[in-house]
């Protein structure tokens, strides 16, 4: 990834986006395609140093709400046709091996039925699996006190570092500024309205400031006085050695807390949710997370077993209270977030970009998700997602 | 899943360092658990063949190897100390248990103290095809032959004329392999001189003010180019020179294996004379992190009878911390900090000193700020 070395901040620009992980520069993308005209990323490390970077980046349409349906289906279109879109000559290397969910019990297979029932009204290719059926798209799977699974053979997983990269330097060829190792310090505003940004590196004033700051998308809410109901959650994964290729699909289990891929490189990367973790900014590793994952995953693909661990690593979650994203507009005028994204923010990141940068521009949306802004909380019209790990 | 293990102190790495932290540790009364990844004790010990320079009460003049052995039969003489070998430590999580690899499993081990004694890993350098094979750290050459006795290569070229790469040129020489040349980036030998006129009694040429631009091969090194540089060390056009050698070795300096220190969120600085990133610590050799002890080339490179005294001064305050006490415990500490004094005076030892009056001052701005 080219390193981008901070250059001199300009006075003025028509936008500043906060935050340079797959999130902030797919908006920073949209907007300069929308020729909204100087466009400022600030990043106060480099680019996908932070929940992107750390990420399972997998994609998957299965999900429990229309909702996020609609996102992920939209979205999958754009992963599949990204490389060209873009441009990007290395490739963002999108596997569509499929996911395969496993339910383990009765409550949950209720769940995928009605799941099934929604994705396939929406146009998902997504089918319900016995235990034997599955078996057969994933041989080396144990199916053991299984009861069903369901199976969408174009959900899959991209490189994080490449999309967020792909973005990046095609938002820059539109003529996107962007500032690493620049931090957003402190936002102007005048009678709630935002008037710049100010930084470690200088002040830039503008009328529009989108916060993108994944798991510190509070902190910088609070520099427009604004408490938005989100909260970082450490999150950890691990890699292993490199095999020979002999799992296609991502596999998930929600009531067991679980997933597992094996990357178009050979290596499996897996992690795990823990229900006892606190709401917090920590992303250290722990031991215990190498044990449960490992009996866990094992439990579910018994030669997985047989691998060396090479690394583990934790990043944040950006959770809400509904596991859906916040999008749009604020009662700051000129302050828009797109964050909230509860684990799923890789796989939403096209759509994301597209739909802020209609918003910002004040036109009609692709999709409507009107039931997605700040307002549904103290609305109370809170959109439940049960399916995530 | 394994079960957790606990000892008072874990010394990680059987080098000089850590045998003689194990024996001063193990002379205070602490339960001691020694983990190394190699199978032999001794660290870089282990594969030196030559008679080592450093004071007199370090055993100067005796071979590495039979310092190594002395060491670790001090060390194993009874069952005071555990010793766990073929084990590396992978991990050093935040509640100080640490993760050891060992017959591919995984053990937990969760001391009261931990000193850690990894040494230092050899240097890189950024030229085309530094990934064939045939290219080798010298430290790496040095342990297939004096090891496991087998040959690097037929026709060296060794980058480097300090210490490790005189001797380890003269080391190849003795096991008949031809060393084509030495190749020096800096206008003068940088290792000792008694090292220096054996290789050149030997007729092999030291060139310095020169570095390696490339090395070519297809599957495996088949030659390399030498290239002369200028006092900013900028490659002079024109000076290419070819040699046809059929192994590369990099004795470029070592930098200390700091990935625990890192995981164990212990504050570093960076220091060129010390080798790269090395660890805070106080007199005592207690890093950063309260129960968390540092010796050897893991403090800074320099050489093993430094290692061994730090080894000593941590091995007993590691024990002291934890309520240990020996009548001549102030002896023995006041003697090493002298003896330490000592090795460090005169030129030689001047980057060392300037280096560590550069940690303790970089370390007291951090703390300051
Ligand atoms: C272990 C793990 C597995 C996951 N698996 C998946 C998955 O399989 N699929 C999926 O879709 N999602 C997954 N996610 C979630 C996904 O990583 C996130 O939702 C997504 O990356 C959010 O992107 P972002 O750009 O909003 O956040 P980030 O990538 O965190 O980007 C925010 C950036 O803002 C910067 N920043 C913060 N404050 C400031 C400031 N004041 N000034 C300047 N810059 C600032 C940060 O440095 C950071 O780089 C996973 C997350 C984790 C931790
Ligand atoms: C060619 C050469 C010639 C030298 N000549 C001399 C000389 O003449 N005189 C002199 O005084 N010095 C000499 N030295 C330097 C001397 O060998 C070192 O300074 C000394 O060995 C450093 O001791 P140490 O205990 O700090 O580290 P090491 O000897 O490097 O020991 C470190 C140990 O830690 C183990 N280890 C590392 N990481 C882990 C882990 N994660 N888990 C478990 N175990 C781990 C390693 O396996 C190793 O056994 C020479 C060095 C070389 C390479």
């Amino acid at each position: 990834m080219p390193s981008r070395v901070p250059g001199g901040l300009p006075k003025n620009a028509d936008a500043v986006i906060i935050g340079g992980g797959v999130i902030g520069t797919s908006i920073a993308y949209h907007l300069a395609k929308k020729d909204f005209g100087r466009i400022i990323l600030l990043e106060k490390s480099y680019l996908a140093s932070g929940s992107t970077g750390r990420c399972g980046a997998g994609v998957r349409q299965q999900w429990g709400t229309k909702l996020n349906c609609l996102l992920a289906i939209d979205s999958i279109k754009a992963f599949q046709r990204m490389d060209e879109e873009l441009d990007y000559k290395r490739g963002i290397e999108f596997k569509q091996g499929g996911y395969l969910l496993l339910a383990y019990t009765q409550r949950e297979m209720d769940q995928f039925i009605e799941n099934v029932r929604l994705q396939k009204e929406l146009g998902v290719p997504v089918s319900f699996l016995t235990p034997s059926e599955a078996k057969q798209i994933v041989p080396i799977l144990n199916t053991d006190e299984m009861y069903c699974a369901t199976f969408c053979p174009t959900d899959g997983h991209a490189n994080p570092f490449y999309v967020t990269d792909a973005y990046a330097a095609a938002g820059e060829r539109l003529g996107v500024e962007i500032h690493t190792f620049t931090k957003a310090c402190e936002i102007l505003t005048e009678s709630e309205k935002v008037k710049g940004v100010k930084t470690n590196r200088g002040t830039v004033f503008t009328d529009v400031v989108i916060n993108a700051a994944g798991p510190y998308s509070a902190v910088v809410s609070k520099m427009v006085d604004l408490d938005i109901p989100f909260y970082p959650e450490r999150h950890q994964a691990l890699v292993t050695e490199a095999v020979e290729p002999v799992l296609g699909p991502m596999v998930m289990s929600f009531s067991r807390r679980f997933y597992c891929q094996q990357t178009p490189h050979g290596s499996f990367i897996m992690g795990m949710g823990d229900p006892k973790e606190k709401p917090g900014f920590c992303i250290s590793s722990t031991w215990q997370f190498l044990i449960e994952t490992a009996e866990a995953v094992t439990k579910a693909l018994p030669p997985v077993g047989e691998l060396s661990v090479v690394r583990q690593w934790a990043g944040s979650y950006d959770m809400t209270p509904d596991a859906h994203p916040i999008l749009g507009s604020t009662p700051c005028e000129g302050f828009y977030l797109a964050c909230g994204f509860s684990g799923h923010g890789f796989m939403l990141a096209p759509v994301t970009g597209k739909l802020i940068s209609e918003i910002i521009c004040d036109e009609e949306l692709s999709i409507d998700i009107h039931g997605l802004d700040l307002g549904r909380f103290e609305r109370g019209e809170l959109v439940i997602e049960p399916s995530v790990v | 899943m394994s079960s957790l293990l606990t000892t008072e102190i874990c010394i990680v790495g059987a080098g000089p360092a850590g045998l003689r932290a194990a024996i001063a540790a193990r002379d205070m009364g602490a339960c001691v658990m020694l983990v190394d990844s190699e199978e032999n004790l001794g660290g870089q010990l282990v594969k030196q063949t030559h008679k080592f320079f450093g004071s007199r009460g370090q055993f100067a003049g005796m071979r590495g190897i039979d310092i190594a052995k002395l060491l670790s039969d001090e060390v194993t003489k009874d069952s005071s100390v555990t010793v766990m070998s073929d084990s590396q430590v992978v991990g050093f999580y935040p509640d100080g248990t640490l993760a050891i690899e060992k017959d591919d499993c995984l053990k937990l081990l969760k001391p009261q103290r931990v000193i850690c004694a990894t040494g230092a890993s050899e240097r890189m350098l950024p030229f085309p095809n530094n990934d064939l094979p045939g290219v080798y750290g010298a430290g790496a050459a040095q342990t297939l032959m004096n090891l496991y006795g087998v040959r690097p290569g037929n026709r060296v070229l060794m980058i480097g004329a300090g210490n490790i790469g005189l001797i380890v040129s003269y080391q190849l020489i003795q096991a008949g392999i031809d060393v084509a040349a030495i190749v020096e980036a800096m206008p003068y030998v940088g290792g000792y001189d008694v090292h220096a006129r054996k290789i050149q009694r030997a007729g092999i040429p030291i060139l310095t003010s020169h570095t390696i631009k490339a090395v070519h091969g297809r599957q495996v090194v088949e030659g390399a180019t030498v290239s002369a540089v200028d006092a900013q060390f900028c490659i002079i056009p024109d000076s290419d020179r070819y040699f046809q050698v059929d192994t590369v070795c990099l004795a470029v300096g070592l930098t200390p294996l700091t990935e625990l220190l890192w995981q164990a969120d212990c504050k570093m600085g960076y220091i060129p004379e010390l080798g790269g990133y090395t660890p805070f610590r106080n007199e005592n050799y207690e890093t950063t992190r309260p129960g968390v002890f540092v010796a050897g080339d893991l403090a800074g490179i320099e050489e093993a009878s430094s290692a061994m005294i730090e080894g000593e001064i941590a091995g007993l305050c590691a024990a002291k911390s934890l309520g240990y006490e020996i009548d001549d415990f102030e002896d023995r500490i006041n003697r090493a900090k002298t003896e330490l004094r000592v090795l460090r005076q005169g030129p030689t030892g001047e980057k060392i000193r300037q280096g560590i009056a550069s940690l303790m001052q970089l370390r007291e701005e951090c703390e300051g700020a």
